[in-house]
């Protein structure tokens, strides 16, 4: 058959017609099946391109200090989770073809768990998010990720094939899964969510970007690890937002006048724990009684994400975040307290007594 | 479970993922030439429908096409399954059973009878719910009943009433799967309106003793009672959690998602279906044959086959070479174990045996319990002279059946009942396996005439040896070419640090020595004060004394058994070890890992003696081939240690020659007096 697949001419002169057509069916079924498994290896080596591995903080208590980002624009722009790897002075981006850049935070939304960052690149092989697809259950996907981290320098991202097993919703599932996402979800049936796969990309297999990796979540309801992503659809919105200035940390360089008489953290009342970190959360330790804070229902471990809409990544952005706002103003903290995001308006002090 | 250790577990899962990534495009070139037939048709469909039947060269835009196909058929397969895969809901429960926490989520079940008859796997309910509901696909609850449970296959049948009938799947026989082919495990966990689907191939068929299909799809909490369907939506099998090697409802249950998964076919429980609906709890099924040695290699010849059993009573004996079972063919001992292992208790096989020459045909009814098994006790001891021309006598314990029957000390044995025997080994293999009472006839020579003696055989009695018994050797000069002896370090490979023992200076190849395993106690162990101690001991009694350490110096940790495992082999292979004078000794906190060893290091450890300690969890198993004898040593007042009452009691009901000896009214540290009365015991353990 081999044969028939490389010389059919040959054939089709020594054989009668009837089972020439036949020789020739399977010629070409056989070369349909090789082009096929061709395609998914074009398919495979395109998106490579398009994953970054990223190198940030951890390494301790057996915490991953890398992830994974998709590049989501030619000029350096990438998508992944938001995480603790992230909490670095130093984010490194390496690229498919061994190219390290130094990545910038640009912002991230808190209740997607996701972070844009932006390297300075140019003519960089890119996810288009709004060409984005969707998947049902049963369809053949390709995960791709830095998962465990073996890709290393110039090494391209790890496939994994497996099958959508179900599309289900997270948010019917509260106090299941611990994480903040209340959004559909892809479950999948290749073991993609290890330490370091989030931020990879799930793609179908004409090479179509559907989702992203998450964070690792166990099911609590039949404690196994789940493996799952995010569909691109969910996320779309956000990044869009976040590019366009939400979420994100106040640059330096802006200059927005700060009030004469700002907030303080201690004049709301919040003992904040000790900071010790180039970066440490700003976590709570203690509210003081009959403070604004208290009154507002802020608690202890409660930790702060965002004042207004601007990200708050330390303790240091978080005071400096203060002085923009005018201590007659409210300030409205999102806060996350165990795997819920809460949303909490601390009245001015001047309020006081007010119903 | 803990994350971290999870964690590991799963590394070599990604490894294997991976690799199916890199060769992905090769097993999808592999998996469509095996589906050439479909593929033509397939592609002709394409060709003639876009006309462009010669255009070979643009197969490409063609190709991406049969990726949907792909999906669809996948889509298409589970649809035509899915209304008779149900949601199943449990209230109350256990949190836990064994080490596997339990968590309240739904869990799947089949459809397999219109009638309400619902199949599932047993790890669902192994935590007791008290009540069940099963979710119909019309989104209605009903309450279900729990009607059997086939322990073999760990496979539950749950009954709902129903007003109509209920949809049934079809189903595909055992002979028409092909490993390789597409194989679809679907749940119904995540959506109750949506069945979860996991796809990969047929690995292995009669896998776990034949009972099982093995698949590459993922296989977990998330589908365990689901059906595996092929790629036409038939079903091939019911997913379950198994393990090759332990028996519990949770067994295997830490291969989740591994690619390692499994489905009881659906043929066989449809078979067992009707038993089930009488409410017949179904159980493995044993007959009491013990095939020893390799199952693969040589005839399927029986090993000494268990008093009171039902192998037993259908008249097979030791040495009966298996030909036939229910009309198949028999070649290997492996293929008995698997003919038996499909099978239930009370299920009647029929065998046909070769018994020098003579085809005899036995038929065996099958039950879920044998009779603890009794090594019968003829009472003497046996030179160690290595002699294959009988079994010299070196010492008759007094008022056994030996001494009543007139058998002395410098006796030969050389038959029983007209059954030549070569050596110690082989006479207490043959008279162990007799019924106890029965009587034997012995041929024996004394001052060279012979002459025969008849004994009744009784149980093997548990006192402790007041002295020391007559030498059982006589020492020669030893040979060159020794292995080390004396203090040496043993080392395994894939564990840190050595482990000392200590050989007897005079070891003789020739000769059978005893080996007592030292297992320290919380704080680790003073090796000095222990080998200054045993050495002499040791050299009276031919005895061989290995002390492992836990890795952790405060305790031993299930891990620390591999260590002892690999040591036991390591030393059998170095060193002329009795088989039956193996022993393992726990000193106070070191008897829990003793007892443990014992049990799992079976094939090897033939007793334990734990000291200020008690055995903790399941006893050895004890058969013709596997003895097993227990001392325990303990401090207290007598008759005021009720713990150590209970225990000797639930060891002597599971036919255990159990032993105990009190150190005194408090406890205190062992005397060399101590130490030579262990040794004695274990130099008592080769007794016929």
């Amino acid at each position: 058959m081999t044969i028939a697949l490389r010389n059919p001419t040959l054939l089709r002169q020594t054989m009668p017609t009837v089972r020439c057509a036949v020789a020739l069916l399977i010629a070409l079924a056989m070369g349909a099946a090789s082009a096929a498994a061709a395609d998914l290896h074009q398919t495979i080596s395109q998106a490579q391109k398009k994953i970054v591995k990223l190198y940030g903080a951890g390494g301790l208590r057996g915490l991953e200090a890398w992830q994974t980002g998709l590049l989501i624009s030619e000029d350096g722009y990438i998508l992944t989770v938001w995480s603790y790897v992230l909490d670095a002075d130093r984010i490194t981006a390496v690229l498919d073809d061994g190219r390290r850049f130094d990545a910038r935070l640009v912002g991230a939304d808190p209740s997607l768990e996701i972070a844009v960052l932006k390297i300075e690149g140019e003519d960089l092989p890119s996810f288009d998010l709004a060409k984005a697809v969707t998947v049902g259950p049963g369809g053949r996907v390709v995960a791709l990720s830095n998962v465990f981290g073996v890709a290393q320098g110039n090494e391209p991202a790890t496939a994994q094939a497996g099958v959508v097993t179900a599309v289900t919703q997270l948010a019917a599932r509260r106090g299941v899964f611990e994480t903040p996402y209340r959004g559909p979800v892809y479950v999948v049936d290749a073991v993609t969510n290890n330490p370091g796969a989030a931020g990879g990309a799930i793609i179908n297999y004409r090479g179509q970007l559907v989702a992203m990796i998450g964070k690792e979540l166990k099911n609590s309801l039949n404690n196994t690890w789940l493996n799952y992503a995010v569909p691109i659809s969910e996320l779309r919105k956000s990044v869009d937002e976040i590019r366009a200035g939400k979420f994100v940390t106040r640059q330096p360089s802006e200059t927005e006048k700060k009030p004469a008489h700002a907030h303080t953290i201690a004049g709301l009342g919040i003992l904040l724990l000790p900071d010790v970190l180039d970066r440490t959360p700003p976590f709570v330790d203690h509210v003081q009684d009959q403070s604004p804070a208290a009154r507002a229902g802020v608690q202890p471990d409660d930790l702060i994400v965002l004042v207004g809409d601007r990200l708050i990544q330390s303790i240091k952005n978080l005071h400096s975040e203060l002085e923009y706002i005018d201590h007659e103003d409210p300030v409205k903290l999102t806060v996350i307290r165990g795997h819920e995001l809460v949303e909490i308006v601390i009245a001015p002090p001047g309020e006081r007594g007010k119903p | 479970m803990n994350r971290t250790i999870y964690r590991c577990k799963r590394l070599p899962v990604v490894v294997g993922a991976r690799q199916i990534a890199v060769t992905t495009a090769d097993d999808w070139t592999r998996r469509w030439m095996g589906r050439l037939g479909l593929l033509i048709a397939l592609l002709a469909a394409i060709l003639f429908s876009s006309g462009a039947m010669v255009r070979a060269g643009e197969l490409a835009t063609p190709s991406a096409d049969i990726e949907d196909r792909h999906d669809l058929a996948f889509q298409a397969a589970v649809a035509r399954s899915a209304s008779a895969v149900v949601r199943i809901e449990t209230v109350g429960g256990l949190e836990r059973v064994n080490e596997v926490l339990f968590g309240t989520g739904p869990t799947t079940g089949l459809i397999v009878d219109p009638r309400g008859y619902i199949v599932s796997s047993a790890f669902n309910f192994s935590n007791k719910p008290t009540s069940i509901l099963v979710r119909m696909p019309d989104g209605g609850r009903k309450p279900a009943q729990l009607v059997a449970t086939d322990f073999n296959r760990m496979i539950v049948l749950l009954k709902i009433d129903v007003d109509k009938p209920l949809p049934v799947a079809e189903t595909v026989a055992e002979k028409d799967i092909r490993v390789g082919q597409w194989a679809l495990a679907v749940g119904r966990t995540f959506d109750s309106d949506k069945p979860n689907v996991s796809v990969g191939v047929v690995s292995a068929l009669g896998r776990i003793w034949g009972k099982a299909i093995q698949t590459d799809a993922k296989i977990s909490p998330n589908n365990y009672g689901g059906p595996l369907l092929d790629i036409r939506g038939r079903v091939m099998g019911v997913l379950v959690p198994l393990s090759p090697q332990a028996a519990s409802e949770v067994a295997g249950v830490e291969w989740y998602d591994s690619g390692i998964g499994f489905a009881v076919p659906i043929e066989s429980i449809l078979q067992s279906l009707p038993r089930l609906i009488k409410g017949e709890d179904l159980k493995p099924g044993l007959a009491g044959i013990n095939l020893g040695g390799n199952l693969y290699i040589g005839d399927a010849v029986l090993g000494p086959v268990q008093a009171n059993s039902p192998a037993a009573e259908a008249g097979l004996k030791a040495g009966d070479k298996v030909v036939e079972i229910d009309g198949r063919p028999v070649s290997r001992a492996a293929d008995v174990k698997m003919a038996i292992s499909r099978r239930y208790a009370g299920d009647k096989i029929s065998l046909v045996v070769d018994r020098k020459g003579e085809r005899i045909s036995a038929s065996i009814v099958l039950v879920d319990k044998l009779e603890p098994f009794q090594h019968a006790f003829l009472g003497l001891l046996p030179m160690r002279d290595g002699s294959r021309d009988g079994t010299a006598v070196r010492f008759v314990f007094p008022d056994s059946p030996a001494a009543k029957a007139g058998l002395k000390a410098g006796d030969v044995v050389l038959a029983a009942d007209g059954k030549p025997l070569k050596g110690a080994n082989e006479l207490r293999e043959e008279l162990g396996a007799r019924k106890l009472g029965s009587k034997v006839e012995l041929q024996v020579r004394r001052e060279g005439r012979n002459l025969d003696l008849t004994a009744e055989l009784a149980a093997i009695p548990d006192h402790l040896p007041a002295d020391d018994f007559p030498t059982a050797r006589k020492p020669r000069n030893v040979p060159d070419g020794r292995p080390a002896v004396g203090k040496i370090a043993m080392r395994v490979p894939e564990v840190a640090g050595e482990t000392a023992a200590y050989v007897p200076e005079s070891y003789d190849p020739d000769a059978a020595y005893g080996v007592i395993f030292w297992i320290h106690g919380a704080g680790g162990l003073d090796e000095q004060q222990l080998f200054e101690r045993w050495q002499p001991i040791c050299d009276r009694y031919d005895l061989m004394i290995v002390a492992p350490k836990s890795a952790d110096p405060q305790r031993w940790t299930p891990m620390d058994l591999n260590l002892i495992g690999k040591l036991c082999e390591q030393l059998a292979e170095t060193y002329n070890v009795s088989s039956a004078r193996f022993a393992v000794c726990g000193y106070r906190e070191g008897s829990a890992m003793a007892w443990s060893a014992a049990q799992r290091l079976n094939d090897r450890i033939r007793a334990a003696i734990l000291i200020e300690g008690l055995p903790m969890g399941p006893s050895p198993e004890v058969d013709p081939l596997h003895r097993f004898a227990a001392l325990i040593v303990s401090a207290g007042k007598p008759g005021q240690n009720r713990q150590v009452e209970q225990v000797l009691s639930a060891l002597r009901s599971r036919k255990i020659p159990a032993t105990s000896w009190s150190l005194g009214e408090q406890s205190r540290a062992l005397t060399d007096d101590d130490c030579r009365l262990l040794a004695r015991w274990i130099d008592s353990l080769d007794r016929i």
